[in-house]
């Protein structure tokens, strides 16, 4: 048991990375709210990126940490075109129930 | 919005913290470089000892015949094995910036309040910083928190307060055969993870010094993580992933306005267009 406390190795971060993912997952499966289910998304890049830092430190790749300067900007690219279409929707609609948006038309 | 700002400032004085922790552990990695650069011939660089109270550092000196490197002596704590020691405490904080991650993560998919869930992502990104540091990925870290916390975070506030609608609904309910099956799902993955936690020795500290990066084609080395050493690759082999990924910005910023824009134009007037140049 102490092992697991006080000798913190890769597999550490890497089911933290996990555990991480995970929520992100059931964010977007469980809540209705457009916002929430981007920021779960955001939760899930997250995840990936502190795995592909992990490994990079594990093999002595720098590379990983360019790949991981790559997501955060792909994740912000997408996060605003993301936040543009719940505010078009909301314009339409007046809610951002992603439970409610079954048809093209309302 | 007791709460709110609690979690806020716990989670920026744990960054913090942890920055100041690891500070002079990069900085103690920082001055084992300096003297491999003028002694090509030795085989290693020397290690780090343990420093003796004091500010003579043995390591330090120069060998006979070469000259004195340019380095700043740190005036090291008492606890000498404090600095560098991949022990106990670094341990502990990871656990506790982990705690603080996974914390945030929860609040998130948790709460019903759009502004507490934001707080809940910006603490969780803060601890998410905190592990890249104890990573040794400085450079990761800092960007983690100035794009990800600092302006993303920014921007669905934003957008949460055109919305005007702070409150969510609650959660669609589901059946019960749904609730237990999710929660033997869920509890099964929770054993499986902790396992592998059990099951899976750590050959070699993760907390240990990384070594550094050489700038391919020279001798030249950087600090494993720093903005030298990342520049050297994202200007190197990833030229073309930093050029793409301009234009992506660039079609993200023209894609989102032209998606956010109102569909009514307005109207305009006549008669311009048959003007005489």
């Amino acid at each position: 048991m102490s092992n697991i406390l006080f000798d913190v190795g890769y597999e550490h971060f890497l089911v933290l990375a996990a555990v991480l993912f995970l929520i992100g997952v059931g964010g977007v499966l469980v809540r209705r709210n457009a916002l929430i289910i981007l920021m779960s998304v955001e939760l899930m890049l997250n995840a990936a990126n502190m795995t592909v830092l992990t490994f990079a430190r594990m093999w002595g790749d720098i590379s990983g940490h360019t790949f991981a300067l790559m997501v955060i900007a792909v994740a912000a690219a997408e996060a605003s075109v993301g936040l543009a279409i719940v505010v078009a929707v909301f314009r339409g609609r007046r809610n951002v129930d992603v439970d409610r948006l079954t048809t093209l038309r309302h | 919005m007791m709460t709110r700002l609690l979690i806020l400032i716990t989670s920026a004085a744990v960054a913090l913290g942890a920055a100041g922790a690891l500070a002079p552990r990069l900085a103690a990695a920082q001055v084992q470089l300096q003297p491999a650069q003028p002694a090509a011939g030795q085989p290693q660089p020397a290690q780090v000892q343990p420093a003796q109270p004091g500010l003579q550092n043995p390591t330090l000196q120069p060998a006979p015949g070469e000259r004195a490197p340019r380095v700043t002596v740190l005036k090291r704590a008492p606890h000498s094995d404090r600095i560098e020691s991949n022990g106990k405490g670094m341990a502990l904080l990871f656990w506790a910036f982990a705690l603080v991650t996974i914390g945030g993560a929860l609040f998130v998919v948790t709460r019903r309040n759009l502004i507490a869930a934001v707080m809940g992502m910006v603490g969780s990104f803060m601890g998410i910083a905190a592990v890249y540091m104890m990573l040794y990925a400085s450079f990761l870290s800092v960007i983690q928190m100035l794009v990800y916390a600092g302006a993303i975070m920014v921007l669905f506030v934003f957008v949460i307060m055109i919305l005007n609608r702070p409150e969510d609904e609650p959660v669609a309910p589901s059946g019960r055969a749904g609730q237990i099956l999710g929660g033997a799902a869920m509890l099964y993955l929770v054993g499986r993870l902790v396992m592998t936690l059990i099951n899976v020795q750590a050959p070699e500290s993760a907390l240990a010094p990384p070594a550094p990066v050489t700038v391919p084609g020279t001798a030249i080395q950087h600090e494993w993580g720093s903005v030298k050493a990342v520049g050297t690759d994202l200007f190197g082999p990833g030229l073309f992933p930093f050029e793409a990924i301009s234009i992506l910005l660039l079609v993200a910023v023209v894609g989102a306005i032209a998606i956010a824009r109102p569909l009514h134009e307005d109207p305009e007037p006549e008669g311009d267009a048959g003007a005489a140049p």
